[in-house]
């Protein structure tokens, strides 16, 4: 041992290159700390082949870290919007962020003041007055209407199985408005009229004194 | 595909068709079979091309992968066969053409902006020293060192990946090292 201790290269190279890269079991590892005590060959070797590691080691992470153009360098890990936005205002001076500031204000303001245009306004709800007093045009006028109200059909229970085709309803002038307008119908709204209470065939029209109805007058 | 499927997983759905099967085996093991091809070539081009020529060469031999070894093991296997072959063919060219190209890959190194122009200077000459000293190993020695210092294997992949004993990679490793010390120390006492 002591004779290979002196020699230029001890036996024992697979262990100092297991020791080296601490690929050695711990007793493997103990056995070879306590060979190094004695062999001056093996501790120089030790000493100057950590320093060919470094050496390559230094090579290998300049090398690779220029690769710039290289088609395998690392892919940028994918950022969310926010942290992107973050970077931006951490470069970005002074003036452009209180500038961006006040263009954000500007924007929420006019969006709120456009909301508030675009809601529909509330209905001017008619509140009925218990104590109100009626005249007697007003007494006659609600019970004609509650009359043309009871000569409307009552709508008819949907059949099972027909599908219902949702089409915008037509704006059926009611006996209500009629009554309300204290007119006579013109033919298209007759017409209109007939057909959405599918009362009459266009041809009877012709025998009806609508001008006469007490209602249209 | 799922990141925490294995490689031998993967390697089968591509056996059965998966066409993105393999795809993900290439962004898997792309950068480091690179970083062995750069080491062992020792420039950027012939390393890309090699990467490039493996990840071919292992799709056209999928069916030949039986599972015994690691995918990892099957692609260094296959890295470092593209790397002997390509230089066997590079041996055409003349040794002057390779020194050139040697003096010109060490003047494109990049050093980090805060260098001093002395300390780029002297990291150009290590880099060149140590690049020197890797290239003109024998192709078996300088495989086992890539493997080992680029790649980070361990003695048994190295040995897995080669085909050889264990205790022949650690002898070469020893004698690669021993050699490498050698010519950095006359190219230190050169300078």
């Amino acid at each position: 041992m002591n004779e290979m201790n002196n020699s230029p290269s001890c036996e024992r190279n697979p262990d100092l290159i297991a020791f080296l890269y601490d690929e050695a079991t711990e007793s493997e590892a103990r056995d070879f700390k306590l060979h190094l005590q004695e062999c001056s060959s093996c501790r120089a070797e030790l000493a100057s082949f950590g320093l060919v590691r470094e050496s390559i080691v230094a090579w290998r992470d300049e090398a690779l870290s220029g690769f710039v153009s290289s088609p395998l360098a690392a892919k940028a890990p994918a950022r969310s919007a926010l942290a992107a936005l973050r970077q931006f205002f951490d470069l970005s001076p002074l003036w452009l962020k209180a500038a961006i500031g006040f263009a954000v204000l500007t924007f929420c303001a006019l969006a709120v003041l456009a909301f508030a245009r675009l809601q529909p306004k509330a209905p001017a709800v008619a509140v009925k007055d218990p104590n109100a007093i009626y005249s007697q045009e007003d007494v006659d006028r609600l019970v004609e209407g509650a009359l043309a109200k009871q000569a409307l059909p009552a709508p008819k229970p949907p059949i099972p199985g027909i599908t219902v085709r949702l089409t915008k309803p037509k704006r059926v002038a009611t006996s209500t408005q009629m009554a309300k307008s204290r007119r006579p119908l013109s033919r298209s709204e007759r017409d209109q009229l007939a057909a959405d209470l599918r009362l009459l065939s266009t041809q009877e029209d012709v025998r009806l004194n609508l001008l006469g109805d007490r209602i249209n007058q | 595909m799922d990141p925490l499927s294995s490689d031998e997983i993967i390697v089968e759905r591509a056996l059965t068709g998966d066409a993105e099967a393999f795809g993900e085996i290439v962004r898997r093991w792309e950068r480091r079979i690179f970083a062995l091809t750069y080491g062992i070539l020792g420039r950027e081009e012939d390393a890309r091309d090699a990467t490039q020529e493996t990840f071919i060469a292992a799709f056209r031999n999928l069916r030949g992968f039986r599972g015994e070894a690691k995918v990892s093991s099957w692609l260094h296997r296959i890295a470092v066969n593209q790397c002997i072959s390509r230089q066997r063919r590079a041996k055409v060219r003349s040794e002057s053409a390779l020194e050139e190209e040697q003096e010109k890959d060490a003047s494109s190194f990049v050093a980090p902006v805060d260098y001093s122009p002395l300390r780029v200077a002297e990291g150009r000459q290590e880099t060149l020293a140590v690049r020197r000293a890797l290239n003109s190993l024998p192709i078996e020695l300088r495989q086992v060192v890539v493997m080992k210092e680029f790649e980070e294997l361990t003695f048994r992949e190295i040995a897995e990946a080669l085909d050889l004993p264990l205790s022949t990679v650690k002898s070469r490793l020893y004698t690669a090292l021993k050699q490498l010390q050698l010519r950095l120390q006359k190219f230190e006492s050169r300078n």
